[in-house]
């Protein structure tokens, strides 16, 4: 502890200097402000002298271990710097260059646009390049990118990590959305919903009336491929279970035809309290460790759940649950159209992708889309449906794709002249 | 009926595809110019009124007309009558509907009733007399079915040749219990004198009255008002109750109808239904009946919810909806209520409440059904009871699509969760199961008959666990009330019902979805429910939610929205109005897009039926030989195989378009009709 003897000399500045500074950094962070009151109480300068306090932080300041600042409410203020930062400081060439460090150092984890340290600072466009060149040879600050605006050179202390909202979150990968980390995760969430919320068993293979194979309507049918498949009599033998008709799947079906049973999801009861919710499944991308640099929080697996949900591939439902604090409603998710889903596990498809099998297909499985009239027609996804009329430049008549809908692909390439042809197909149909 | 461009096309195609040209021009340019008399007709379409005259007499024989005569002129306005037309396209379904539920026979009448118009009870008998008399003579005679059928190759296609030996219908006996049945079951009704008067004139002439007998001062006030809207709606109500006439009268002869209906239960898949004709009365031979498209629409309605139900869990639970849903809309006369008719018939509903009950749908099911497929095993204590049998006694109010059940008090729920707990360990298990057989070595099974073992392990183990019939039903039935599409909503302890209004809006939703999934993918998809959830949102909030690439968002948005899935509304920030500082809002309508979608799909069957006519064009020269009456009914014989084989392409695609132009009238029935 410095005594009260009142001297000038330099030596006893450097005690009280060095004595201020250690027990700044014992009282707080350095983010911590204090004020003039503060400093005194701190109880280093004897006295309570001002003026001696003054010459001390001054000396501080030189040395650049303390940083003035004026906050709107206590007036001015002074924080700490490490030994470390300030050795930076101290070893930089010029002025300018300590100006454009110490305004990258406050922009923090969000880093700085060199625009704005240009407009800051006021200075000449090439002395911010050089100021900048220089700083990052000698390792003090590094570029960056931030999502929200890609196209801006930003700058920040190397020492430092970009915040959340520069980088976007765990979605990102170098300011770019990666789309395929995001697509193979929505594909284990969805698996894991779907196993955890549907009961996998078994149902008899019965007849034409409840047979998934005819039943699933295939992206390719509508090339017309079976045409009896999509026609009134399949729709009169599948949608009737009215009288006179048989019926769905019937005992005995079930007893003698055990061999022929295939797999399949079934819906859980009503009211069924052990759908996964977001904590749980949240839970079991940390366990099986997954995303090994990346950490979820709860949050961001909401998010991919929400996205599903859109997708129409999961669904919400609502029950109760008993937890420490009494009953509380949960809300947990649940696949829909359980009986259509895919029963090959996860890891089958995933070694099928590996091997270049289904690659076509999404890594969301899920069921198949279902069908209508409008999907079904040519018409429903022609580009060029509005202009279609008979007598118009498009017509009906003349349509290439209902010729090839119906299968009479050859005989129109007899009908039409070839380069009539050629210009009619070369509006193609979007995939 | 709101008659758009397409529609007219579309119905006057119909009508030429059915009863040829004359009649179809004929109604085009009724719907085109409104009511008109026969000289204003003849002048419109340059036909002399004797053509006119013939062509009115088709349309009015299947009644695609209405006619009003003016009392003080002595002329006959002549009206379309669209939603028939329209109907046209249905007569296969309606016809394959009632031979599913009627069998065969009746399917024969109907198909009769269809092809020949409104008809005379006794041209109808008389008909099908001569045709019994005709087959008795004739062993191997289905030559006239197969002339009866020929003429109807339009809309249901290949009508099956009917390879039985001899008539389906095999006496006037039956044909009378037939037509009773139908009548009954309200898919007949009977043509009256208002028939073909055009609803707003039926509307008119109903006001006129009432407001001779009750208003002749005119309606002043406010309870005058609600006054002068019952009385509407009770003459309406009469008015609609004319056609129904023949089945009042069988009700009030009533004796040979209950006990069909107690034979009904037991002989319900009977085919030959001669068990008990005598007992039905005979129908009034002066009666003129035609077919109830309005009931029609409500079984066919039926169908699509019970496919709906398929797609989304399965044929079981499908199956009891099917029969719930049949049970339940047993006296539904209409799909949609009318505004005007149906105002003040709530009063009459509280009598008689829309509800059908467990006991009543058992009954109903089929014994060969096994009720315990289709939905997965979960222990006892997995299942909350209390929530699963949550009683709804009002119908849910309209609620956003996602998140609605975030608006249910919670406070309810938790109180009832109390007393289930108690209960749920004791008594209910000893009632629900039955004691373990012996088989399965379970090693908790010895002291706690309630801890079954659990089957999900590999799902080889098969449980020997039984539910009982009753709670197996109410397990699948449960599991429809617990669905986001309203399928089911059970108002009162085993008592069932459906908000038919919530159930389509989820349908049409559904439909909408599909069109959106197949024509911008999954992701178009995501965006458009992202949008109808949270209604109005920023450009730059919607990468976010949907985590997407915005350049690709952006793309996407612009393809839905060209193809009429979602709409964008420009903000301005200030009054410059500078576009770079403005806000874009994307947002989604939905009752826009489905009417757009309604809009497409008539455009698509009218391009449906172009396209077979061009197909017919192309092939006349071999659809010539086939008309040859050496030709015809042995076409693979008589004509050179090139020839027959491009005679079989061609049925092969007429087929193939008749039967899209089916599809495309399911989307239509959703959205307009249901």
């Amino acid at each position: 502890m410095a005594t009260d003897n009142a001297a000038d000399d330099s030596a006893k500045l450097k005690i009280l200097k060095d004595a201020l500074y250690e027990e700044m950094r014992q009282h707080g962070s350095e983010t911590r402000l204090f004020t003039q009151r503060d400093l005194l109480d701190l109880n280093i300068v004897p006295n309570q002298n001002v003026m001696l306090l003054v010459r001390v932080v001054q000396g501080l300041c030189d040395d650049k271990l303390l940083v003035g600042t004026t906050n709107h409410h206590a007036g001015l203020a002074w924080r700490w710097r490490s030994r470390e930062e300030a050795k930076k400081y101290t070893s930089l060439p010029n002025d300018e260059t300590v100006m454009v460090y110490s305004i990258i150092d406050e922009a923090g984890a969000d880093g700085i646009w060199n625009r704005t340290i240009k407009n800051k600072l006021n200075m000449h466009e090439a002395v911010v390049k050089n100021c900048i060149k220089y700083l990052e040879s000698k390792g003090y600050i590094a570029s960056m990118k931030n999502v929200e605006h890609p196209n801006k050179k930003m700058y920040i202390k190397a020492t430092l990590r970009p915040s959340e909202r520069a980088t976007g979150g765990p979605w990102f990968t170098e300011g770019e959305l990666d789309t395929a980390f995001i697509q193979e995760l929505e594909g284990i969430v969805f698996e894991y919903i779907k196993t955890k919320s549907a009961y996998r068993g078994t149902q008899p293979q019965s007849s034409v009336s409840s047979g998934a194979p005819v039943k699933a309507p295939k992206k390719g049918t509508i090339l017309g491929s079976d045409p009896a498949s999509r026609g009134v009599k399949r729709s009169a033998t599948e949608i009737s279970t009215d009288d006179g008709t048989p019926a769905p799947s019937s005992r005995t079906a079930a007893g003698s035809g055990a061999s022929k049973s295939r797999a399949v999801y079934l819906p859980m009861p009503a009211g069924y309290k052990h759908y996964p919710t977001v904590a749980e499944i949240a839970k079991f991308i940390h366990d099986t460790g997954i995303t090994n640099n990346t950490t979820l929080s709860q949050a961001d697996i909401q998010q991919l759940v929400d996205v599903l949900t859109y997708d129409g591939l999961v669904e919400p439902v609502y029950s109760s649950a008993s937890g420490s604090n009494g009953r509380r409603r949960v809300r947990g998710y649940r696949v829909t159209r359980a009986m259509k889903q895919d029963t090959v596990p996860f890891h089958k498809r995933q070694k099928e992708r590996e091997a270049g099998v289904g690659l076509d297909k999404p890594p969301v499985v899920g069921a198949e889309p279902l069908t209508n009239g409008l999907t079904e027609a040519p018409c429903g996804r022609c580009p060029v449906f509005e202009l279609c009329e008979e007598g118009g430049p498009v017509s009906p008549s003349k349509c290439v794709y209902f010729l090839e809908w119906l299968d009479l692909e050859d005989s129109a390439a007899a009908a039409v002249p070839p380069a009539r042809a050629a210009a009619a197909i070369s509006v193609e149909l979007p995939p | 009926m709101l008659v758009t461009k397409p529609l007219a096309e579309l119905c006057a195609l119909l009508i030429d595809e059915l009863h040829g040209e004359l009649p179809s021009r004929i109604f085009a340019m009724l719907l085109t110019k409104g009511r008109s008399t026969v000289p204003q007709l003849a002048q419109y379409t340059s036909m002399t009124p004797r053509q006119i005259r013939h062509g009115l007499a088709v349309l009015h024989q299947h009644n695609l007309l209405y006619y009003h005569v003016d009392a003080s002129s002595d002329l006959a306005f002549y009206e379309a009558n669209p939603e028939n037309a329209y109907n046209l396209i249905r007569t296969g379904k309606i016809l394959e509907m009632v031979e599913t539920s009627f069998g065969a026979p009746a399917k024969d009448v109907v198909q009769s009733l269809l092809l020949s118009g409104q008809t005379r009870i006794s041209d109808l008998v008389a008909a099908y007399k001569e045709k019994i008399d005709h087959a008795t003579k004739e062993a191997a005679a289905n030559g006239e079915e197969a002339d009866w059928a020929a003429e109807t190759n339009g809309i249901n296609g290949d009508a099956p040749s009917t390879n039985k030996a001899g008539p389906v219908v095999k006496s006037t006996a039956h044909l009378n219990s037939i037509l009773c049945r139908l009548v009954e079951a309200e898919l007949i009704e009977v043509v009256h004198s208002t028939t073909f008067e055009s609803p707003q004139d039926v509307q008119k002439i109903v006001e006129k009255e009432v407001m001779d007998k009750f208003f002749p001062a005119g309606v002043k006030g406010n309870k005058a008002k609600i006054e002068f809207q019952e009385k509407m709606a009770e003459g309406l109500r009469k008015v609609r109750a004319e056609s129904k006439s023949l089945k009042r009268k069988l009700e009030q002869q009533g004796s040979g109808i209950k006990r069909r209906k107690l034979m009904e239960n037991l002989a319900m898949a009977v085919t030959n239904g001669n068990h008990e004709e005598d007992l039905d009365p005979v129908l009034d031979p002066r009666q003129v009946i035609r077919i109830n498209y309005e009931k029609c629409l409500v079984d066919l309605r039926n169908r699509r919810l019970v496919q709906f139900a398929t797609d989304m869990y399965g044929e079981t639970t499908a199956y009891v909806y099917g029969v719930l849903l049949k049970l339940l809309t047993k006296d539904l006369p209409r799909c949609r209520q009318d505004p005007l008719a149906d105002v003040s018939e709530d009063k009459h509903d509280a009598e008689k409440p829309f509800l059908v009950t467990t006991d009543l749908i058992l009954d109903n099911l089929k014994t060969s059904v096994d009720l315990s497929l289709g939905i997965g095993k979960a222990e006892r204590r997995q299942v909350s009871r209390s929530v699963a049998e949550r009683v709804e006694p009002y119908p849910p109010a309209r609620r956003t699509f996602l998140d609605e059940a975030e608006v249910e008090g919670e406070a309810s729920a938790d109180e009832d969760e109390e007393d289930d707990e108690s209960s749920e360990g004791s008594e209910e298990d000893e009632e629900d199961y039955k004691p373990v057989a012996n088989g399965e070595a379970n090693g908790v099974n010895g002291t706690n008959g309630a801890r079954v073992k659990f089957a999900g392990a590999g799902g080889a183990a098969k449980e020997p666990r039984r539910l009982d019939r009753p709670t197996q039903l109410r397990q699948h039935l449960l599991l429809l009330c617990e669905s986001t599409q309203h399928f089911v909503r059970h108002c009162g302890p085993d008592e069932w019902t459906v908000d038919f209004p919530a159930l389509l809006r989820s349908l049409r939703e559904t439909e909408l979805d599909t069109v959106i999934e197949r024509k911008c993918g999954r992701q178009g998809l995501r965006l458009a429910r992202i949008l109808r959830s949270k209604g109005k949102l920023e450009e730059k909030a919607l990468p976010n939610v949907a985590l997407m690439r915005k350049p690709e968002l952006q793309q996407k948005m612009l393809e839905m929205q060209s193809a009429g899935f979602v709409w964008v509304q420009e903000v301005p920030r200030d009054l410059k109005a500078d576009v770079k500082k403005s806000f874009f809002l994307w947002f989604c309508d939905v009752e826009r897009s489905l009417g757009q979608m309604l809009a497409n799909s008539y455009t698509t069957m009218v391009h449906c039926m172009q396209v077979l006519e061009a197909l017919r064009y192309k092939e006349r020269d071999v659809l010539e030989t086939t008309k040859r009456t050496d030709v015809r009914g042995r076409e693979k014989d008589a004509m050179r195989k090139e020839y027959y084989e491009r005679y079989s392409r061609y049925l092969d695609c007429e087929r193939k378009l008749f039967a899209q132009m089916m599809r495309l009238d399911d989307l239509v029935s959703v959205l307009r009709d249901f």
